[in-house]
């Protein structure tokens, strides 16, 4: 099996690039701490209007703003793919005997173990600023654990975008195109009881939902496998469609 | 000498129509120096990366080491280094850990990888900036590098698309030394393209002229010289605006010249065997009164021979930019 060693050799490739570029990780986290520190000084009152489901919204907002981050930097990830067509290095992968499919692993693993490492800088940070999730420990791994895969789901769609137009333009203009709707009409940042009749319905529909409750859960209620499980259903249904488009891509490029 | 690429009737054409390579057949032995020349856009970076296995070609059968293209491309991936004309390198990456994930590519295990990874920084004389990331590396450096990340696995044959493109003159003889070298000392079979002719001709011991996706000359650089056949004499005169004329008249009737044309310096006379004619036309001339400046002769180049093959001929591109012009060679 060399899927699993080649995997592995394109995975440390793409962990070296990130961890030599320090600057490129920095700015991807500088949204992410504003938002934390303060989006949720803006709307701290927001926790007082009777109903609102969480005692701050800090506490609230966290799950929101993990979810938000992962997102964007999920849906930037078809730009190493473009950048390897554009150098030619794609193609000096591909008339080596390497594992095809490593090259798609390699990097969606190493994207998936980027939005952990962000996710757990940005977890760190709210819970200093009190964000204490109840569900202590074996929770935040639970809560990471969720976010990463989700981040992985959604890598798909960049990569699928980057494979068909070979354009980084593309993927970051789709990207940034997609977060902020997606985000907006999803739980992530407001609770569903005070958005207005027509914004639920999307909400209900939005797949980030279902995620957000979920890590949301595991920081104000407790383990609600229902809730849990439901995440995990919404995010295993846009892995299958998006890497399935990845896959079927991808094929057309290397065959 | 047994077979290395074996080319039978390629075709290859592009989804938008384009037919890069029209029913070509060469072969390449084992061991050999093969060049492959022509102008850009004329099919050479199509056909290499139909031979490496990077496009699916149109029809027409390819052998490489006796494995066929369309099912063994597995075999042949394991035993061919491919220099692409973009220098591929990862710039994140030093210039040692480039050259083993390559390894790593082709399962070398880790102790000989790791020996022939310190092998080839010497040979391409990387040694004392093995270490750093090649980001900072000149062009040169990293042409260098790049040709060795393609000999990692001692590949039995090595495809080098335009291996020397914008290189200075000292980082290109090198790139030729160590051209030479592996071929002569490993064996290794080579599959060269390049637009400088004075490469091909002392590298290849064979070539092929690819032009509009056909092949249009093939031989050893030799060969394909003696061919052409007609040495070139130029001549200036003293006062060329004023005997011009005259001279061309009494040349033309000299016996062995086949054509004259004005050049630069005045006068070019094309003939089979040059050296024996100077004597004819220098003596032709002082009876008219028509004084030299000087007489200069050379034998047919590879440039020659190249230009005549591919030169003379407006390109496809041309026509397809310039539709009024076609518009009116048909009105014609």
């Amino acid at each position: 099996m060399t899927l699993l060693s080649d995997t592995r050799y394109l995975f440390v490739r793409y962990l070296k690039k990130l961890i030599r570029n320090p600057i490129l990780l920095f700015f991807s986290l500088v949204q992410p701490i504003i938002f934390l520190v303060l989006f949720t000084q803006l709307f701290e009152r927001f926790a007082n209007v009777p109903g609102f489901p969480a005692e701050s919204y800090l506490i609230f907002a966290t799950p929101g703003i993990l979810l938000q981050n992962a997102f964007g930097s999920a849906l930037q990830s078809g730009n190493s793919i473009v950048s390897d067509m554009d150098t030619g290095y794609l193609q000096k992968m591909l008339v080596t005997p390497v594992s095809r499919y490593a090259i798609l692993l390699g990097r969606l693993t190493s994207d998936a173990f980027r939005v952990l490492i962000q996710s757990t800088i940005i977890m760190v940070l709210a819970f200093l600023m009190g964000a204490v999730p109840v569900t202590g420990i074996l929770g935040m791994l639970l809560m990471l654990f969720t976010i990463a895969f989700f981040g992985l789901a959604w890598s798909g769609i960049s990569l699928a975008i980057g494979l068909k137009t070979r354009s980084s333009e593309t993927v970051f203009a789709f990207g940034s195109f997609l977060t902020f709707p997606l985000l907006f009409m999803s739980t992530a940042l407001t609770p569903l009881d005070f958005m207005p009749d027509w914004i639920q319905t999307v909400s209900k529909l939005n797949p980030i939902s279902y995620t957000v409750d979920a890590v949301r859960v595991l920081m104000i209620d407790g383990f609600v496998w229902d809730t849990i499980l439901s995440a995990y259903l919404v995010i295993g249904l846009v892995a299958i469609l998006t890497l399935g488009s990845t896959l079927y891509l991808f094929r057309k490029v290397v065959s | 000498m047994s077979t290395m690429i074996d080319v039978k009737d390629l075709v290859m054409v592009y989804s938008n129509g384009t037919r890069a390579v029209d029913n070509i057949s060469f072969n390449v032995k084992k061991g050999e120096f093969f060049g492959f020349l022509g102008p850009n856009g004329a099919g050479k970076s199509t056909t290499i990366k139909v031979l490496t296995t990077l496009l699916k070609k149109t029809s027409g059968s390819v052998h490489v080491s006796g494995y066929n293209l369309d099912n063994d491309s597995k075999e042949i991936r394991k035993m061919i280094g491919v220099q692409s004309q973009d220098t591929a390198v990862d710039g994140d990456l030093t210039g040692r850990e480039n050259l083993m994930l390559q390894g790593h590519f082709q399962q070398i295990p880790n102790k000989i990888l790791k020996e022939r990874v310190d092998e080839l920084l010497k040979l391409v004389d990387l040694e004392n900036f093995a270490d750093k990331r090649t980001r900072n590396y000149s062009g040169g450096m990293k042409k260098r590098l790049d040709l060795a990340t393609t000999l990692v696995h001692r590949p039995q044959l090595l495809f080098l698309d335009e291996p020397t493109t914008g290189l200075d003159p000292q980082s290109r003889s090198a790139i030729w030394e160590y051209l030479e070298k592996i071929n002569k000392e490993e064996k290794t079979t080579i599959f060269l393209t390049t637009q400088y002719m004075e490469e091909a001709d002392r590298l290849c011991r064979t070539l092929a002229i690819i032009d509009t996706g056909k092949i249009v000359a093939s031989g050893s650089p030799t060969e394909l010289k003696q061919q052409l056949g007609v040495d070139s004499i130029k001549i200036t005169l003293k006062d060329c605006a004023k005997d011009k004329t005259t001279a061309i008249k009494i040349l033309k009737s000299l016996t062995g010249v086949s054509n004259i044309t004005e050049s630069g310096d005045c006068l070019t006379v094309f003939a089979k065997n040059a050296s024996q004619l100077i004597a004819d036309i220098i003596r032709a001339l002082d009876s008219l009164e028509i004084r030299l400046a000087g007489v200069n002769f050379s034998s047919p180049t590879l440039d020659d021979v190249y230009l005549e093959k591919t030169g003379k001929r407006i390109r496809a591109e041309e026509l397809t930019k310039k539709p009024s012009a076609t518009f009116m060679g048909g009105k014609r």
